[in-house]
């Protein structure tokens, strides 16, 4: 057992100054006891996989909500979503990008990997902490998740 | 005579064959030049928002968890800076749409132009708003081109007609479009600021304003964004206007002609 087993929101986000506005709006609605912030791709998908630092990870208790950022150091966000719903064990872990990117092949490449949901991060503050929050609580208390 | 003959044909043919490398170079060229712009532009959406969205964020947690310690000038202070970054975004969104104005590869559809501009000005309105808007559009014929693209041109012209005549009391804004002989004329009229005839040719320029920021906002890329569509469309932009009586603003599009629009279809050769 260890303290990455029940995890609810695990966010990839290389940017410590998005990290902590996301943290903020989360923690607003309570939603911020049980989470998880990596700052590149490769830890994402070694959190994800139970590899590398993340290794003593029980995998079945997966993640319920991914929010991943997509230009990250080491491994792009894309390609972390591509992992993701490629694997049979994972492909059905719920996963919205959150980004600063509003280009449209940006957006097409996600959705074609299998992005649940796509997000532009706002610039203007209390737009970012509405979008935020209203995200965290869709995909933790409104939506079903996956069996 | 005979001899002669083949002696030009040959070096003509020579000719074509430097001319028609000199074209493929420069179109290697071009193509390189806007991937490379495509590129920049993608990495201004990425790269400068989120330091803005810092800037505007921790501004705003200061202002507001820190209220306590701060006096009424400290507060307006933050609220400076907020503002300046919520102006840089929106310079941004617009220095963008303006390159892409000019860069996109260009669909070619009929255009049901009153159905974009209804669905824009609804866009651009609140209901309060549009109460005090008269809004009427005529009839307004198809035209062939790129969907997006117009949809952006009618944007940015409804919203400025919007704009300037926010502060009359009763707006009146008309779109209407007569048939000439070499195209359509699309029409957009209000009954607002209007704008100085003198500064006309500063009217479509990137970052030109005609009023001052405190009496209208805004960039002033609108209708540099219009006149680059409308130019890659094969037509023209120009305006008309009465200061504090109101401005007509008109494109033209001509008819289907293959020679001036830089349409892109792929494989429609001659």
């Amino acid at each position: 057992m260890s303290e990455f087993d029940a995890v609810d929101i695990l966010i990839v986000e290389d940017n410590p100054n998005d990290a902590e506005l996301i943290v903020r709006a989360l923690k607003k609605n309570n939603l911020a006891n049980r989470l998880i912030i990596v700052e590149d791709g490769e830890q994402a998908l070694d959190f994800i996989f139970c590899r590398g630092k993340y290794v003593s990870r029980i995998s079945s208790q997966a993640p319920r909500v991914v929010f991943l950022d997509l230009k990250l150091p080491k491994i792009h966000g894309l390609e972390v979503l591509r992992q993701i719903k490629a694997d049979e064990t994972t492909s059905r872990m719920p996963v919205v990008v959150v980004t600063s990117s509003r280009e449209d092949p940006d957006i097409r490449a996600a959705y074609q990997l299998g992005a649940n949901s796509y997000v532009v991060k706002p610039v203007d503050f209390e737009s970012f902490i509405k979008a935020m929050s209203d995200i965290g609580m869709y995909w933790l208390l409104i939506n079903q998740p996956p069996a | 005579m005979k001899q002669y003959n083949e002696v030009l044909f040959h070096k003509l043919e020579r000719k074509i064959g430097q001319l028609e490398n000199r074209v493929r170079e420069r179109t290697i060229q071009l193509e390189i030049a806007n991937r490379e712009m495509e590129a920049f532009a993608y990495s201004v959406s990425h790269d400068l928002r989120a330091p803005l969205r810092a800037i505007d964020g921790f501004s705003a947690i200061l202002s507001g968890e820190y209220s306590g310690a701060l006096d009424s000038e400290a507060k307006r202070l933050c609220s400076v800076i907020r503002e300046n970054t919520q102006r840089m975004a929106q310079l941004i969104d617009d220095l963008l749409a303006f390159s892409r104005a000019g860069r996109a590869t260009m669909g070619k559809t009929a255009i049901d132009m009153s159905m974009i501009v209804r669905t824009a000005f609804m866009d651009l309105v609140t209901p309060e708003a549009s109460a005090r808007i008269d809004f009427l559009i005529l009839d307004l014929p198809q035209a062939m081109g790129d969907l997006p693209m117009f949809r952006q041109a009618w944007m940015n012209l409804l919203s400025n007609a919007i704009k300037f005549s926010s502060k009359k009391e009763r707006a009146v804004i008309k779109v209407s479009a007569e048939e000439t002989e070499s195209g359509i004329v699309y029409s957009v009229e209000d009954n607002g600021a209007g704008f100085d005839m003198r500064y006309y040719d500063r009217l479509f320029g990137v970052f030109e304003r005609l009023h001052a920021a405190t009496e209208f906002p805004g960039t002033g890329v609108g209708l540099a964004i219009v006149k680059r569509i409308i130019s890659r469309h094969g037509g023209r932009v120009w305006a008309a206007s009465d200061i504090g009586k109101g401005a007509t603003f008109f494109f033209s599009i001509p008819r289907e002609s293959r020679k001036n629009t830089d349409t892109n279809n792929g494989g429609n050769h001659e």
